[in-house]
């Protein structure tokens, strides 16, 4: 199998901080990989590199054979990877079906994007029902769907996901994992960034566990899981999260 | 009494379009770039005088000098946007420090284009006589067809400004620019060209206004001084960044400034607006139709 996505050697940060020391990881065609770690290990800004929303310091991000790093984001989405933000970003004054049209701004067809429209509410009825209503009105989980959704609707070959399961109700956040299986199902490659690392690693085929900016451990989904040194390395981000809050 | 009252209305309300148009293209500005773009009555006179000349010295008819002074002024403004104003607001605008040095070009981008056009056109009020016929009689106002004009123009701007934000993909990319650039970037809008383009087009309804008043008033290169501040009162009348604020706003400020100059004197007709201004902001801190404060990231 070839790999999809390619990172070697990522460096990057915001401003003058430096986040990513030189992380390295791979997604193969077709699979989905999970990225874990708890907050503030670079997790998103890795993503945000990929995705070309920051530039990276150095290294390299091969994806499909060709290197993306340093293009401008519309053109990464134009080479068909996406990447879904976390914190459920829509735009509250356009309607569900606006904000999922804007996902399908690089396709000029309107037979394609109608193809890809009906797609979307293929894998989420609910917005079908809703695809008048201003998404400001949807629940955090239709809001994560429109989100997921607007990804979907240029037809990429790799779709990124940013902690789909935050904040979500338990019931909703099976509802999205098992969407998220479907659309893999059918042919799409996924990196998922996750905090919910149980759930994170039964779906994926591959894991990542990202510490300090860089990969701190990997293996396959299903050894992992069983791997103490996981659960440590995670819940130590988490306790020590918590305890911040605190 | 009531007669007159009605035809100052109509008198402030063709003014007021003209003050709308600038107002929208603040407004705009505002919501797509996060700035405030004090350099737009400048943008205004250009336009102007890019009419005056094709009026004049191609003597073009007045619908294709409108049309082209619109588009050429939108070019410029784009060109403006791309060489000055791009690499200020790529550091951050709105509250930010970046923001602050933009508000400061912005002044001084008013500054050049005034002794820019005043090296150009010279300091001297030029005539902007366009032959549009007899005025139209509304019950006992003789009614000039150049505010016919305005208002005919000005509407037929905004609603295809509303068409094309609501109808289109390049209006839907435009509102997701203004709302949040980096959703925008992934899903794919570029998001640079999208900023040009609503500079641009924010610049081509500041000419379209500058034309349109230029057979009312003359036209020189201290006009865009008066107008910023009314289309300013207006935008804020209406809510920054609103746009149908901005149209709201400048008709409410020609209506009002007519009134007080038919009503009260017409030696004060600047005061007016300004007393709007101040009593809306009064009532309601974020204009009428304002939504509280756009959050920043």
């Amino acid at each position: 199998m070839a790999a999809m996505l390619e990172i070697s050697d990522l460096v990057g940060g915001y401003g003058s901080v430096q986040i990513l020391n030189g992380a390295s990881l791979k997604v193969e065609t077709g699979q989905i990989a999970a990225l874990l770690g708890g907050n503030g290990t670079g997790k998103s800004t890795l993503l945000k590199a990929t995705s070309g929303l920051i530039k990276p310091w150095a290294g390299t991000i091969t994806f499909d054979g060709e290197r993306i790093d340093g293009l401008r984001p519309d053109t990464i989405v134009r080479r068909g990877l996406v990447q879904v933000t976390q914190g459920k970003e829509a735009f509250p004054a356009m309607t569900v079906e606006e904000n999922l049209k804007l996902g399908a701004y690089v396709v000029r067809s309107r037979a394609r994007m109608a193809a890809a429209l009906e797609r979307v509410y293929g894998y989420f009825p609910v917005l079908k029902d809703k695809r008048r209503q201003l998404s400001g009105t949807l629940s955090g989980g239709q809001l994560q769907m429109v989100c997921i959704g607007r990804g979907l609707m240029s037809s990429p070959k790799m779709i990124m996901l940013d902690e789909p399961s935050a904040a979500l109700a338990p019931q909703v956040v099976m509802e999205i994992f098992r969407t998220i299986h479907r659309i893999s199902r059918d042919g799409m490659t996924v990196l998922m960034v996750e905090q919910n690392v149980r759930m994170a690693l039964l779906l994926a085929a591959y894991g990542y566990v990202i510490k300090d900016g860089v990969i701190h451990l990997e293996g396959p989904a299903d050894k992992m899981i069983h791997d103490d040194n996981v659960r440590l390395s995670y819940l130590g981000g988490t306790v020590a999260n918590r305890e911040a809050r605190l | 009494m009531i007669d007159y009252a009605i035809d100052l209305c109509i008198i402030g309300l063709s003014v007021g379009m003209v003050y709308a148009l600038v107002a929208l293209g603040i407004s705009l500005i505002f919501s797509g770039l996060d700035i405030v773009h004090f350099a737009h009555g400048e943008i205004y006179m250009i336009g102007a005088f890019i009419g005056l000349m094709l009026f004049q010295k191609l003597a073009l008819p007045y619908v294709p000098t409108l049309l082209l002074a619109v588009i050429l002024t939108g070019f410029v403004g784009v060109f403006i946007e791309r060489v000055f104003y791009r690499r200020l607001t790529r550091a951050g605008g709105g509250y930010t420090v970046a923001g602050m040095g933009m508000v400061i070009v912005g002044f001084g981008m008013s500054i050049v284009l005034q002794n820019v056009a005043f090296l150009i056109w010279g300091p001297k009020p030029f005539p902007f006589p366009v032959p549009f016929g007899r005025p139209i009689e509304l019950g006992n106002l003789a009614l000039p067809m150049s505010y016919v004009w305005i208002v005919v123009t000005a509407l037929t701007l905004m609603a295809a400004l509303h068409l094309v934000l609501r109808k289109t993909m390049i209006g839907l990319a435009i509102r997701a620019v203004a709302h949040n650039k980096d959703i925008a970037y992934l899903s794919g809008v570029n998001v640079p060209l999208m900023i040009s383009t609503i500079f641009g087009i924010a610049c081509a309804l500041g000419a379209a206004a500058g034309v349109l008043i230029a057979p009312i008033n003359y036209v020189q290169v201290q006009m865009g001084v008066g107008i910023l501040i009314k289309a300013f009162a207006a935008a804020v009348v209406g809510g920054f960044g609103s746009l149908p604020g901005a149209v709201l706003g400048g008709l409410l400020v020609g209506v009002v400034e007519s009134l007080g100059a038919g009503f009260i004197s017409g030696t004060y007709k600047d005061i007016y607006a300004f007393v709007l201004l101040i009593v809306v902001l009064m009532v309601k801190p974020s204009g009428i139709l304002g939504v509280a404060a756009k959050v920043k990231a």
